[in-house]
């Protein structure tokens, strides 16, 4: 089935945020913070409300209801309170008749700073002086199972760097909030979450919720840059302030100051594995830098820890992690959520332990494959279909792609052949799915059917991932319908959690399910009670009604003029707090084998091919689910060789295209996609999420590749021309160990204090203790 | 504040076939004059630094020329007043008035070359420019001719296919 907003999206026709448009309205601009850290001596407005055009000019004085914000900790002021703490920080908002008076306005804002000195090193912002009075650790987590100091006979140490990836969706943020009649205001905006937007625009207006109305504006792509507030109270404050609608639209410069960032992280691991390649014990630190301000850093960081051990048993190990505050840019959600980080580094020492053993890659990731029954570290049983063994059996069937291609460099820079080298490299991960640690995972949908013309309406976001093709494909499926519409979201009905985590099939999907499910009981208790027949015996199928198999009326006349409705509700099982059972909802597993070409003497990498084998629950949309492979790959192969946000002393150097290099098509590799079905449980049709393994298994496969191309270590993604030309980087450590069985076996135990210093693993190599 | 930049001039446009009178400060971008000034909002905003291709337009410089068929460019760096004349082509110009898809169009819809839709309209717009100089492209053409447009979400696998059915669509209906 074809997407329902295809048609228009090709014709040009679809409305995004950036094309709203009201009669009357004002441009809203944002003036942001020059400085990463510093108070705020004095902020004078007066020129900029006098210059003609200009109808408010606001600052934190201004907001009338709470001025803290946040997904998490609510830590972040709508506008600046008093001291600045990234460089881009809000500190004041301007309405004008036109972007150009807006502009000129905010620049007429006197503000004097007094810098103060910038924390930008993670490692040392845990015990540095707090930033803020919430403190510089958002969350610092630890724990043990089984015997950490087991040994097998080898055992390898390295410390692994993951840098900062932007979303770079491609649509900057948009919005346009507007009065309402009763004192409330509008807000139609390209977000992943509406009820959360909702909410928070509550707090700063001091409105109650249901006066905040939040309806979805055309989306341009997300990837979990979209999941926290940014121009959205702004444009609520100024319209309320004004009167006037009042749109805000982002430059791509902005874009990249406001939105949060993927984490960057510094990651230990040690593993220890026996003659044959089982591990007999993993432990692993991690620290993330949230930047300024918390978003979803605690949560994050649990995900990064937790999923240290990759998709294999790990009986033994401990665990322990930090995500900080610092003065760079505010870290948040990005498609993977904490789990790239995790996997690059997991999938990086399985490639060392192959090295030390002499083992085939593929065969110690075999013999380590989680199976169905086993015990998480962090204690959480897998009770659902775990295909580790068959993703990586589906992927080995794939052949190699012959030799030859493009050469590295794509348009410009073209390598010499004599200095290719082919690499391959694989990389096996594991992906939480859905919302975790107790937050409740739910969603709702009304769905109505009258003369066989289906309207869905639900509150989860379309971001360009295709829920309004499940939806309409649930539709047609179930209730017979000839046509189906998917109302535009809004905050009008129950909230359907975010666009992310690789939840909306599942969760939101499966609410859809269950309304046309019930509305087409109904119909058939209608059409069986009008008819005097069994209802037990009636069903829908190819859009008639029939009894016993035998067509009756089709769904389009079985009930002329009347509308059957039904709003259901869907929630997975409730997760416990780590320690306490089952963290996560359930887990998405995923094979890869990249193939590289890479010019040794320039550094330049050619990714020619991803191979992919993912465990998928079900193919619901052949063509909607290849995209989601393939564009989940590119993003993953950006992390691995091209994309970071530089940050140097607070500081984005490169927030443009020109210099955060996003892959283009000349970058992206063929990808040959091929999967497991093994249905997921609860679900309709077995389906399960899909959107970010293929990003999380790609970062390890293609520095995988590139290691085997080049035989360096390469510890760090992305990886650079200069750590190839130059050979940069630290290999593993090595050690060949005196076998110790674990002492004790089984348990999570979780440790309230903090094990190590967060700064303290460059001293580490002791591999045997 | 005023500049040289912000002086403004008056100059004629064909947009889509229509004819429009524009005043506007001379380095007003084609973009903005496309979607602030014309309300013409098939041209996207990407970046406004010519780096992702969302705003690409088809522009003949010198429409009387029968042989001048339009090149496609960024709207985003061009000053709309060095259009003054020109005859631009933005995405409306694609496919039928009530709805029709042209060869581009169907074949990005059926291969799943779209999913948030907002490089859309730029890659249609190369992409027919492409077809229309060489039906029968190689991968490295296709590739060569997309390779300013950015696209976030697909991975460009199904955008590459869509090309390469559009192509063979158009080559198998002009025998
Ligand atoms: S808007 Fe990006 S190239 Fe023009
Ligand atoms: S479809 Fe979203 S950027 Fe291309």
């Amino acid at each position: 089935m074809r997407r329902p907003d295809g048609q228009a999206k090709v014709r040009g026709e679809f409305s995004y945020a950036g094309d709203l448009h009201a009669e009357g309205m004002l441009h809203g601009v944002t003036l942001r913070s020059p400085h990463p850290h510093a108070r705020l001596l004095r902020i004078d407005t007066a020129a900029a409300r006098a210059l003609p055009g200009v109808h408010a000019v606001l600052t934190a004085a201004d907001v009338p209801g709470d001025l803290h914000f946040g997904l998490t900790l609510r830590d972040e002021p709508v506008l600046a309170d008093g001291v600045v703490r990234y460089a881009g920080e809000p500190v004041a908002v301007v309405a004008a008749i036109d972007p150009r008076t807006a502009r000129r306005a905010a620049r007429a804002i006197v503000v004097e700073y007094e810098p103060l000195p910038a924390q930008t090193d993670p490692t040392l912002a845990a015990d540095a002086e707090p930033l803020h009075a919430e403190g510089n650790v958002y969350r610092h987590l630890a724990y043990e199972c089984g015997d950490p100091r087991a040994r097998g006979v080898v055992t390898v140490e390295n410390t692994y760097r993951i840098g900062m990836q932007d979303p770079a969706f491609l649509a900057p943020e948009a919005g346009m909030a507007t009065p309402t009649a009763d004192g409330g205001v509008r807000l139609e905006v390209a977000t992943q979450w509406l009820h959360s937007d909702q909410r928070q625009i509550a707090w700063a207006t001091g409105l109650p919720p249901e006066k905040v109305q939040v309806v979805l504006a055309g989306v341009g792509g997300a990837f979990g840059g979209r999941e926290d507030v940014t121009l959205h109270t702004h444009a609520c404050l100024l319209a309320l302030a004004t009167g006037r609608p009042v749109k805000m639209e982002y430059t791509r410069e902005e874009s990249f100051l406001a939105h949060r960032q993927r984490h960057p992280g510094t990651i230990w691991l040690r593993h220890s594995a026996d003659a044959s390649g089982r591990v007999v014990s993993v432990e692993g630190r991690v620290v993330l830098d949230g930047g300024a301000y918390a978003s979803t850093s605690p949560v994050v960081i649990a995900n990064t820890v937790t999923l240290l051990q990759g998709p294999y048993r790990v009986d033994n190990g401990r665990f322990e992690g930090w995500s900080v505050r610092t003065n760079n840019p505010s870290c948040g959600a990005m498609r993977g959520f904490g789990v790239p980080q995790a996997a690059f580094a997991h999938e990086s020492q399985m490639d060392a332990l192959a090295a030390a053993l002499d083992l085939d890659p593929l065969e110690i990731r075999l013999r380590n494959a989680l199976r169905r029954g086993d015990t998480a570290t962090f204690g959480q049983r897998f009770t659902q279909p775990t295909p580790v063994r068959e993703v990586i059996e589906g992927l080995r069937a794939v052949p190699l792609p012959p030799a030859g291609g493009k050469l590295p460099g794509g348009v410009g820079r073209a390598s010499s052949p004599g200095s290719v080298r082919r690499g391959v490299g694989y990389a096996v991960t594991m992906k939480n799915l859905a919302f975790s640690e107790g937050h409740v995972d739910e969603s709702t949908a009304t769905v109505s059917l009258r003369d066989g013309h289906a309207t869905v309406h639900c509150a989860c976001a379309e971001v360009g991932q295709g829920f309004v093709t499940v939806a309409e494909q649930v539709a047609r499926t179930v209730l017979g319908a000839d046509t189906v519409t998917v109302t535009q979201p809004d905050t009008l009905i129950a909230s359907a959690g975010s666009t992310s985590a690789s939840r909306q099939t599942m969760a939101s999907g499966t609410a859809v399910h269950r309304a046309c499910v019930a509305v087409r009981d109904r119909l058939l208790a209608r059409v069986a009670r009008e008819r005097g027949l069994d209802a037990g015996l009636l069903s829908i199928q190819d859009g008639a009604v029939t009894c016993d198999g035998t067509p009756l009326v089709d769904v389009a006349a079985a009930t002329p003029g009347h509308t059957v409705r039904a709003t259901e509700h869907f929630a997975h099982p409730p997760t416990t707090a780590l320690g306490q059972g089952d963290v996560y909802v359930g887990f998405a597993f995923s094979a890869q084998r990249a193939v590289v070409d890479v010019d040794v003497e320039l550094g330049l990498v050619s990714v020619v091919q991803i191979a992919s084998c993912q465990d998928v629950g079900t193919v619901v949309n052949p063509t909607q689910l290849l995209g989601q492979i393939e564009g989940g790959i590119v993003q993953g192969m950006g992390l691995a060789v091209m994309e970071e946000v530089v940050v140097v002393d607070g500081h984005i150097t490169n927030p443009e295209f020109q210099d955060y290099l996003i892959p283009t098509i000349v970058d992206a590799p063929e990808v040959v996609s091929v999967y497991v079905t093994d249905p997921q449980p609860g679900m309709p049709h077995g389906w399960k999420g899909v959107g970010e393994p293929p990003l999380c298994t790609a970062v390890p496969a293609v520095a995988a590749a590139v290691r085997d191309a080049t035989g360096l270590p390469l510890p760090s993604v992305p990886i650079r021309p200069e750590h190839i030309a130059l050979g940069i980087g630290t290999p593993p450590t090595v050690t060949r160990t005196t076998p110790r069985p674990p002492a004790t076996t089984g348990g999570t135990a979780l440790s309230e204090e903090p094990a190590d210093r967060p700064g303290t693993w460059e001293s580490e190599g002791a591999a045997g203790h | 504040m005023s500049s040289e930049a912000d002086e403004s001039v008056t100059f004629s446009l064909t947009v889509d076939g229509a004819a429009h009178e524009v005043t506007a400060p001379w380095s007003e971008s084609l973009l903005t004059v496309l979607r602030e000034r014309l309300g013409v909002r098939g041209p996207k905003t990407g970046c406004a630094h010519g780096r992702c291709g969302a705003c690409a337009v088809r522009v003949a410089f010198e429409p009387d020329r029968a042989d001048d068929d339009g090149h496609v460019l960024c709207s985003c760096l061009l000053p709309a007043a060095t259009a003054a004349g020109c005859s631009v082509r933005t995405i409306a110009s694609i496919g039928g008035p009530d709805g029709e898809l042209s060869d581009v169009q169907e074949a990005f819809l059926a291969e799943g070359a779209v999913q948030c839709g907002i490089c859309t309209a730029g890659f249609v717009t190369a992409a027919t420019e492409l077809l229309d100089t060489d039906p029968d492209p190689t991968r490295e053409q296709i590739e060569a001719a997309l390779y300013g447009n950015l696209c976030r979400c697909t991975g460009y696998g199904r955008i590459v296919a869509a090309v390469e059915t559009a192509a063979r669509t158009r080559r198998e209906a002009t025998p």
